[in-house]
């Protein structure tokens, strides 16, 4: 059975809300907490956070809090920052990776009272989507007007090309060992032939050198 | 008459949407643990739903983390000191909040990655109508095996991805440790060769006359 235009406006409207059941942690006022995820290149990552305030005097966290906002910043594998924006106590953002490795996601709030901040602890939920979890079927079989047949299929597909992406990026890291393997091994190779050397020749030196010392000092 | 049935559906398309932000998906999170720090999720979690705990530490020291699960009531379900890598599966028996906390207090000056993957439930299935009772035809049955497997497909090449990228730290850790200390090692044994003979001559330059005295 096909989906109603209206019924999937509804849908993803309710895909765009801040989950309410997620993972949560807490966080103090100025601090830094950062998530790593190691994705191969061209994958979409989609994040949604909500935040919560401790409220003193009612012992509980507030629903949502104006003027509390929080700074997402993400970097690339090369330390290149791709994304840095303030977004409100709920946010959603998201980004496409262009190179592959280890991404960093970076949160910390950026409150414009400080006075809100005098119980300490603020109450973040956390969702972060990577790759064909972030497609919205429903949304997909609206639109292109799928039979639920083809839209198993197509996320059939989906899947199958992340596990391809994944393998292509095993392949490259692969290499990456491999090559500093290579290196230890000639570190080790060279570095002992050196060494062996510059002692067989600081011994000879050694033992020349003493030889004509004492021989001068008239020992010998 | 198109609008009732039209609205009937919209509106169970709205339960349906309602029952899917009930759903907790799983979360898969890799974060640093900086040295003495403790770091604790929360998940409200129904009871009798099937959960799973599964954490690995992926780079630093001696790749261990103490991990700690308790249920809504504080009684601790999992309890693991200087572990590398686990799997804890639990039924939830109580409505509430569980909590899982990572350690790394026992360590002094090394600070780890620490990857979890926290599964609760079951994933959402794909159809808002589509309940257990119905039968499925046979392709779209083949279709739902296809899926589970490829699942585990990407579940092996996550824990595949782990154990590299753990392999890969110490091999880099490694080059750069050889790298070092052959560099110092040469130096040092000609620091110590030269100034072994220094040393011996310094002897030999103050007691010359007081040994030919002796001798004689």
């Amino acid at each position: 059975m096909m989906l109603t235009a209206p019924g999937a406006g509804i849908i993803i409207l309710f895909a765009w809300l801040s989950p309410s059941n997620a993972l949560y942690f807490h966080i103090g006022e100025t601090e830094k907490k950062c998530f790593i995820e190691e994705i191969p290149d061209e994958t979409m990552v989609i994040g949604k956070y909500r935040t919560q305030l401790w409220d003193k005097q009612m012992g509980s966290f507030l629903q949502a809090t104006p003027g509390l906002g929080m700074h997402v910043e993400i970097k690339d594998p090369d330390t290149k920052i791709i994304l840095s924006r303030q977004y409100g106590s709920d946010g959603r953002f998201t980004f496409t990776s262009h190179t592959p490795g280890e991404h960093q996601i970076c949160l910390h709030s950026n409150s414009t009272k400080m006075a809100l901040f005098a119980g300490g602890k603020l109450r973040v939920h956390l969702d972060i989507q990577v790759g064909e979890h972030t497609n919205n079927y429903p949304e997909i079989a609206a639109k292109d007007k799928l039979t639920e047949l083809q839209l198993r299929a197509r996320q059939l597909l989906d899947q199958v090309e992340q596990i391809q992406k994944e393998q292509n990026y095993q392949q490259y890291r692969e290499e990456r060992f491999r090559m500093t393997s290579e290196s230890t091994n000639q570190h080790v190779l060279w570095w002992s032939i050196a060494q062996t050397l510059i002692l067989i020749v600081t011994g000879i030196w050694q033992l020349k050198h003493l030889k004509s010392f004492f021989e001068a000092k008239k020992l010998v | 008459m198109y609008s009732y049935h039209g609205t009937i559906r919209v509106l169970v398309q709205v339960l349906w949407a309602h029952l899917l932000c009930g759903w907790t998906f799983g979360s898969e999170l890799t974060f640093e643990l900086p040295d003495n720090a403790k770091q604790c999720f929360y998940e409200d979690i129904t009871i009798g739903t099937k959960c799973t705990l599964e954490f690995q530490v992926v780079t630093g020291g001696h790749y261990d983390v103490d991990c700690r699960l308790e249920d809504a009531d504080g009684t601790v379900l999992y309890k693991e000191m200087k572990k590398q890598y686990d799997s804890f599966t639990f039924t939830a028996a109580k409505n509430g909040t569980y909590k899982f906390c990572f350690s790394n207090e026992f360590s002094t000056f090394t600070h780890k990655t620490v990857y979890f993957d926290f599964q609760v439930g079951e994933d959402p299935p794909l159809f808002p109508n589509e309940n257990r009772v119905t039968a499925l035809t046979q392709m779209e049955s083949a279709c739902v095996s296809i899926h589970e497997a490829l699942k585990s497909v990407i579940d092996y090449q996550t824990h595949f991805r782990l154990r590299e990228a753990q392999g890969r730290s110490r091999a880099e850790d490694l080059n750069t440790r050889v790298a070092f200390w052959s560099i110092g090692e040469a130096f040092i044994l000609l620091v110590v060769s030269i100034s072994q003979v220094v040393l011996l001559r310094s002897f030999f330059s103050d007691r010359k006359t007081t040994t030919t005295r002796v001798g004689s």
